[in-house]
């Protein structure tokens, strides 16, 4: 609570950036996989509640910059609460998540896990590689072994 | 062998307990512990000391246990996470004044057994020890947004011999920090 206060007035004094953060549903999710075919789509979930999420996401951040260029799209979709949107815009600034960001506004939770990978139970971090056509090929339960996740993008790219 | 394969076939390997007899924890001064199965319903739920997620459900943990204990519903609190010591364990439930024993499940053997994945990630035991329920206590991690009570409702269900409102569901939750194995 008083982290959040705190965030506020440093918001409000404009002494850290806000993100934009979009609110994403079930179909906004299948409209960013429709919208990244022809791309190699890297997407994470995390909540800034999760340490390990947290830890990793410098480096899948460098990871999204190296291969932009080249046709990697990297999403990080927020599995926060809305009451927690001012902490997520602060994590997203200063770790310096490529925009879109995304936060979570899920009608149905498992609904949308089963979507994402019906093998998924919902724990964090996860993170889902689909390749140019669109076809989910690869997943990282937990932390991601980030060289292993550059070796994937290297061979779909 | 992909990602995705591998993914697969963990949990192929892993896959569901089928009957689970026995489950073998260590108690929080390091003695080892074997509870049985047979003939009760027992509640397995993994826990952390330090998961925001499972944190969030300490007080509805105590009320489910307060609420069914007394009606022979047998209850294990397990703590797999390789991060959490037994006595930061001991000092959390000390400080959360829980009324059950929390136990250490090391090198997350049941957690691995169970394909246990997130906290609080919740297995129950039928009385011929295989498992009927996996998934959530309940749909909302803000307790005064919970729907569905899935954890309550399957062990009244249970209790009362009636068919399981529910057997699975999938929450979001803090991933169990295994420890590193070689394979």
């Amino acid at each position: 609570m008083k982290h959040s206060i705190a965030i506020l007035i440093l918001l409000a004094a404009g002494l850290v950036h806000a993100a934009d953060l979009q609110p994403i549903s079930e179909a906004g999710y299948q409209r960013l996989l429709a919208s990244a075919k022809g791309k190699v789509l890297v997407v994470n979930f995390w909540a800034t509640w999760c340490a390990p999420c947290r830890k990793e996401m410098p480096e899948l951040v460098a990871l999204a910059a190296k291969y932009r260029a080249k046709g990697m799209q990297f999403a990080a979709i927020a599995i926060d609460e809305e009451s927690d949107a001012a902490t997520v815009a602060e994590f997203v600034a200063k770790t310096k998540i490529p925009q879109p960001a995304y936060i979570k506004r899920f009608q149905d939770d498992q609904k949308f896990i089963s979507m994402v990978d019906p093998r998924w139970s919902g724990g964090l971090p996860f993170t889902v590689v689909y390749d140019r056509t669109g076809r989910k090929v690869h997943v990282f339960p937990g932390e991601v072994n980030i060289r292993e996740l550059e070796q994937v993008i290297q061979k779909l790219l | 062998m992909t990602t995705l394969a591998a993914f697969a076939a963990a949990l192929a390997l892993l896959g569901a307990p089928g009957k689970v007899d026995v489950i073998k924890a260590t108690d929080l001064q390091g003695k080892p512990v074997e509870i049985r199965t047979a003939g009760k319903i027992t509640a397995v739920i993994f826990i952390s000391t330090q998961c925001p997620i499972s944190n969030d459900y300490n007080e509805r943990m105590k009320a489910l246990y307060n609420e069914f204990h007394g009606k022979g519903v047998q209850f294990v609190f397990l703590n797999a996470n390789s991060t959490e010591s037994s006595a930061e364990v001991a000092e959390h439930a000390r400080k959360h004044a829980f009324p059950f024993t929390v136990y250490k499940d090391v090198n997350n053997v049941e957690a691995d057994r169970f394909s246990a994945e997130f906290t609080p990630h919740v297995f129950v035991i039928g009385k011929n020890s295989e498992v009927i329920y996996r998934g959530a206590i309940d749909d909302s991690r803000p307790a005064d947004r919970v729907t569905k009570t899935y954890l309550k409702d399957v062990l009244n269900a249970a209790l009362e011999g009636k068919p399981l409102p529910v057997t699975e569901t999938k929450a979001f939750g803090c991933t169990i920090k295994r420890v590193k194995k070689s394979t």
